[in-house]
């Protein structure tokens, strides 16, 4: 059974009174269910947060099915998503990922055996000048090559998750 | 009210009106899907084009204000290109489902495509594939593979039903419609989301795989399955009816009706009728004609009832017309009968009343019963008549039975109350499943024509409302005057009867009609 | 040669404090403005020719002057979702001057009346939004933001509201529906923001650049803003340039200046070796330009507009001739359909179509008749939604296969790219 813990119950309070309407808070709310929730949003949650706000769960579901940086799915703690827009596929990108599948032997979507990693190809993150690049969940890390993207992603998972 | 020029024609339109109401107005034909008269502009599918005199370019009709002195067209080549490509655009994911959808027949892309499209398609990269066959409750079944995404129905669940149920959930070409983890779409209006979408992607169970539209013949009709009174459609054949769909009426129910309303057609239908009359002399039950019975009842009981009226009692159910309660009160009144009776099961419901639609009062004529009471005695209630049944103080009874005896749980016990009379004439459409327990060793069963089979007036809570004759069920049941004109000795013409019931072969359909 | 006016200080760690900030003249003009009238700061930011930095260069004066005089409130909303491809100036404005934007934005909703602002930013930038967040407590401590700013009388109350991935949010009415709590899609037009917005309520839809802009109109006044760039394109502009340069970075330059010393000069030029292929001007939504155009071309509205492009977003991508044309291709139609929001149908269709036709090019199977085809499907895509993401996903393939026209007809017939070394298979999973 999901619930959010004391604090997200009344950080979803609080945001349910910040904006104009209860429906601009779906965003946020969403946010902090996916921080307690391993790093994705479940359907059990969907329902739970739908009941907490007061609101329609498909209003919810809209929301938490529209925007890519929700996740529908179990994730690694490192979601390590490699930019292959325009400007980073000129520079590598895709080989950039490409490589990240190979050496933490995982597709893209998938988790690592040890549960520490998920790659996954993203579009544009506004840092073209600093191709090739990733997002590593909360961070980016540019000006990459594959060498340094590996020993970036390792040391994140000896530090515990960022 | 702003004039405008449509094709070349001039038409007026109300102030506030869209260019595509005006071209509504006139019949004039305008390629759309997701704009429908009674939710909110969408402006998504992107196929009302037309061209404004002195505009940018070409812009969408369901969004455009109607202004006097407007020059719109939607006759030129790029505006029929460009409705063409729109078509394509429609078609290029669609599945090819016609053979087995039940939308065939009466599908917006059948239709549009024919008037508009017509072009050789040249989409051969492989189609988006979405889940079909999703079951979303007891009543509708969605296809998403089908749907084009109008959103007609999110905003029909948004805006009038307001049970918020429906979404269209992902980005672009994997949108899906549906409710969240699949939860039942079953608030008391979701058929009209069937009725309103224009293609196979939300369907009625009830009607699944059951016949193709092209077999179905439609008439108009006024729902009877509470006071309001929908206006309606009836679907039918050879077979029996098929289903129910509203018609507008902007005094009464606007362009929808209840989820209750779509089961009245089912009462109707031969399989839940009385056929024949019944007579039970009291060992054993007899069968014959109406007319017959009728007859019989003016040899044997005319002449009784006149000489011994106040033993006489007659319980009415709003279920009848106005001009059948006129006809039947008469004749009692002539007769010295005064003892009239109000039968309704849902007489505490009422006032009920969901700001919508659905009325509490499950009779469609209720207020015409009284209307025409008043003109007489009056009505007393029906616990009264059971008591002088009960005390021997009536001891003939005459009852009006309802047809739609879904809205009527106190259907058996009444019958079997008031039956204690000595002599218990039953005027009733429905067929006669543990009727053998009669208490009166003098009854009679007398076979009723339904609503879809006359023609009459109801007068519901929003309007008075005259409805004209659909088709023939059950030929040899009586409307209520006819009965009451054979009970006085005087003679009716009987319609011929009703074609025999076809026998259909069974298979793989057949035995999944009505399920997923 | 850079003009840095908006990005003279950006160098200085300090800068994005409000000591720091203020000690290099910040919210000087803030308390200047608020002296002013407004209805002559919205004729000052008209006169000096402002135009909208996002993307469509609508005059950022003649858009506030659309707001109607109608006694409702007025939402001030900054575009913070800079989601176009190659455009990463927006960032650097945030993370380096957060006060820059806010001082701008108070400025602004004085003069257009708005007692409310969002700072709409996407949701991956995080560390922008650490910042801004940082810098509006900050400046609410101050007594900047809050009531009674500086002691004029004027109210105004600033908060964030945090995207969370969708391209389609940047679209200013999509934005709304967001801020809103729907998804992101945009709504019809008619009605315009500027009547019916947020909520309903009149509603501005800016730039990060654009706000910040105003800043210095009111610092330098009309004549002073104008001191930059041409008669139709006044003021500075920043550039993001990417893709194979050698110094890629963003660049502040006086609009006008020619793209050959952009990407030149300024830019570093291209890598030893590799010659100038085309160059995208304004971002991936922006018909493409061939060498010979780019080098001859002014950076500037009016310019751009004469080769059938934009100056757009201010993204310079530059190609050089190690890469082929149709993979690029493929690169932004999947981008365009995987950001479609999916209401108008020839939009949701038509980039998923696009997507397909591109990628059997790529895997070796399509025919020529596919590459009219490509024609067909993006013409009837433009002009015809509700908004302009499916004009966006069709104009580079129409000037893609308009100007490469060999490498796509190579691609089909021998099944494999004209430029050596770039193998399909290789680089798609």
């Amino acid at each position: 059974m999901f619930k959010l813990s004391s604090e997200g119950e009344a950080f979803v309070k609080k945001e349910l009174t910040r904006y104009e309407t209860k429906r601009s808070a779906i965003i946020p709310c969403l946010y902090k269910v996916q921080e307690e929730n391993d790093g994705w949003v479940s359907p059990e949650s969907v329902e739970y947060l739908a009941k907490l706000m007061d609101l329609p769960s498909a209003w919810v579901n809209e929301v938490l099915k529209f925007y890519t940086m929700f996740n529908q799915k179990p994730i690694g703690k490192l979601h390590v998503q490699v930019c292959c827009n325009i400007s980073c596929a000129m520079n590598g990108g895709r080989e950039l990922a490409n490589h990240l599948n190979k050496e933490f032997n995982i597709k893209d979507g998938e988790i690592s055996a040890d549960g520490n990693v998920t790659i996954s190809r993203a579009e544009c993150l506004g840092s073209c000048g600093t191709a090739p690049m990733m997002q590593v969940n909360d961070n980016y890390y540019e000006d990459l090559t594959p060498a340094t993207a590996v020993d970036t992603i390792k040391s994140l998972i000896v530090k515990g998750s960022v | 009210m702003p004039k405008l020029t449509i094709n070349g024609t001039e038409v007026e339109v109300k102030e506030g009106a869209t260019v595509i109401e005006a071209f509504k107005k006139m019949n004039e034909d305008i390629a759309h899907y997701c704009w429908h008269p009674g939710l909110s502009i969408a402006g998504v599918c992107r196929l009302c084009m037309i061209d404004v005199e002195g505009a940018r370019g070409p812009q969408i009709a369901c969004n455009t204000l109607a202004k006097e002195g407007m020059v719109v067209t939607n006759q030129s080549e790029q505006i029929k290109d460009i409705v063409k490509w729109g078509m394509d655009f429609h078609l290029i994911n669609h599945p090819l489902d016609c053979p087995i959808c039940d939308q065939a027949g009466e599908c917006g892309l059948q239709e549009q495509y024919m008037k508009f499209g017509q072009y050789d398609p040249e989409m051969d990269q492989p189609k988006v594939k979405k889940r079909k066959v999703v079951d979303l409750g007891e009543k509708i079944v969605l296809d998403s593979e089908r749907c084009i995404l109008c959103s007609r129905c999110v905003r029909f669940t948004d805006e009038v039903s307001k049970t918020k149920e429906l979404g269209i959930f992902n980005r672009g070409d994997r949108s899906e419609v549906g409710t969240f983890a699949d939860k039942p779409l079953n608030n008391k209006y979701s058929l009209n989301t069937v009725d309103i979408c224009p293609v196979g992607a939300l369907t009625s169970k009830d009607f699944r795989f059951r016949q193709r539209v092209w077999y179905l013949k439609n008439d108009d009709t006024v729902c009877n399955g509470c006071s309001t009174g929908c206006n309606v459609k009836v679907y039918y054949n050879e077979d029996g009816l098929f289903r129910v769909t509203p018609e507008y009426n902007e005094d009464v129910n606007g362009y929808w009706m209840c989820d209750e309303g779509r089961d009245i057609y089912k009462f109707a239908n031969k399989d839940q009728r009385l056929l024949k009359a019944k007579k039970y002399d009291g060992s054993s039950w007899q069968e014959q004609t109406a007319g017959k019975a009728m007859q019989e009842l003016h040899h044997n009981l005319f002449d009784d009832v006149k000489t011994n009226c106040s033993k006489v009692g007659v319980v009415f159910t709003g279920q009848y017309t106005n001009e059948e309660y006129a006809d039947a009160m008469q004749t009692f009144k002539s007769l010295g009968v005064a003892s009239f009776f109000e039968w309704n099961d849902t007489a505490e419901n009422v006032n009920d009343f969901d700001d919508l639609l659905i009325r509490g009062d499950k009779n469609p004529n209720t207020k015409g019963l009284q209307d025409e009471a008043a003109n007489h005695s009056g009505l007393k209630k029906l616990a009264d008549a059971i008591a002088a049944v009960n005390s021997g103080q009536i001891d003939t009874i005459f009852v009006m039975a309802p047809e739609n005896i879904a809205v009527y749980p106190n259907y058996q016990s009444t019958y079997e109350a008031l039956s204690k009379a000595k002599n218990f004439i039953w005027f009733g459409a429905n067929k006669t499943d543990g009727f053998e327990k009669t208490n009166s060793q003098n009854t009679y069963l007398i076979p009723m024509k339904s609503y879809i089979e006359k023609s009459g007036t109801f007068s519901g809570a929003k309007a008075i409302q005259k409805f004209n004759y659909v088709t023939t069920i059950v030929a040899g049941a009586l409307t209520l005057s006819e009965a009451m004109t054979l009970f006085q000795g005087k003679e009716i013409e009987f319609e011929l009867r009703s074609k025999p019931m076809k026998t259909l072969k069974n298979n793989h359909f057949t035995s999944n009609r009505g399920k997923l | 040669m850079e003009t840095k006016v908006l990005s003279e200080h950006y160098d200085k760690p300090s800068f994005k404090t409000l000591s720091g900030y203020k000690e290099l003249s910040g919210y000087e003009d803030l308390a200047k403005a608020l002296k002013m009238d407004p209805k002559k700061i919205i004729e000052d930011v008209k006169a000096a020719g402002l135009r909208g930095r996002g993307g469509a260069g609508f005059p950022t004066g003649v858009k506030w002057g659309f707001l109607p005089d109608n006694g409702e409130p007025r939402y001030l909303l900054c575009n913070a979702d800079e989601g176009e491809p190659g455009t990463f100036k927006d960032r650097l404005m945030m993370e380096r001057a957060p006060h820059q934007l806010i001082e701008g934005m108070i400025i602004s909703a004085f003069a257009i009346g708005s007692k409310k602002s969002y700072i709409y930013i996407r949701g991956e930038y995080n560390e922008s939004i650490r910042i801004l967040e940082k810098a509006l407590k900050e400046a609410y401590d101050d007594g900047l933001l809050g009531k009674n700013i500086l002691d004029s009388g004027f109210d105004h109350d600033m908060d964030i509201y945090v995207g969370a991935g969708a391209y389609i949010c940047g679209e200013e009415t999509a934005m709304i529906s967001s801020l809103e709590g729907l998804k992101g899609q945009p709504k019809l037009k008619p009605p315009f923001p500027a009547i019916e917005g947020y909520l309903k309520k009149p509603t501005i839809v800016n730039n990060v650049e654009s706000l910040a802009a105003v800043k210095y109109i009111i610092r330098d006044g009309v004549d002073g803003y104008r001191k930059y760039g041409t008669e139709k394109s006044a003021g500075t502009k920043l550039f993001s340039v990417s893709g194979n340069v050698v110094k890629p970075g963003n660049y502040e330059i006086p609009l006008g200046m020619s793209m050959k010393e952009l990407i030149m000069d300024i830019a570093g030029g291209i890598k030893p070796g590799r010659k100038l292929k085309a160059v995208i001007p304004g971002g991936s939504s922006t018909p493409i330009l061939t060498a010979e155009e780019a080098l001859k071309v002014d950076m500037d509205y009016e310019s751009m507009a004469e080769l059938g492009t934009f100056l757009g977003s201010g993204a310079v991508i530059v190609i050089d001739d190690s890469n082929c044309m149709v993979d690029l291709l493929g690169v932004l139609m999947h981008f365009y359909h995987h950001e479609s929001c999916g209401q108008c149908t020839p939009c949701r269709e038509g980039t998923g179509w696009l997507n397909k036709l591109v990628h059997s090019i790529l895997k070796g199977e399509a025919k020529m008749k596919d590459l009219e085809l490509i024609n067909g499907v993006s013409n009837h895509m433009m002009g015809r939604t509700i908004c302009a993401l499916s004009d966006a996903a069709a104009m580079p393939a129409l000037s893609f296969l308009k100007k490469f026209r060999d490498e796509f007809e190579y691609y089909v017939k021998e099944g494999r790219s004209k430029i050596k070394g770039v193998s399909y298979a290789e680089v798609n999973h």
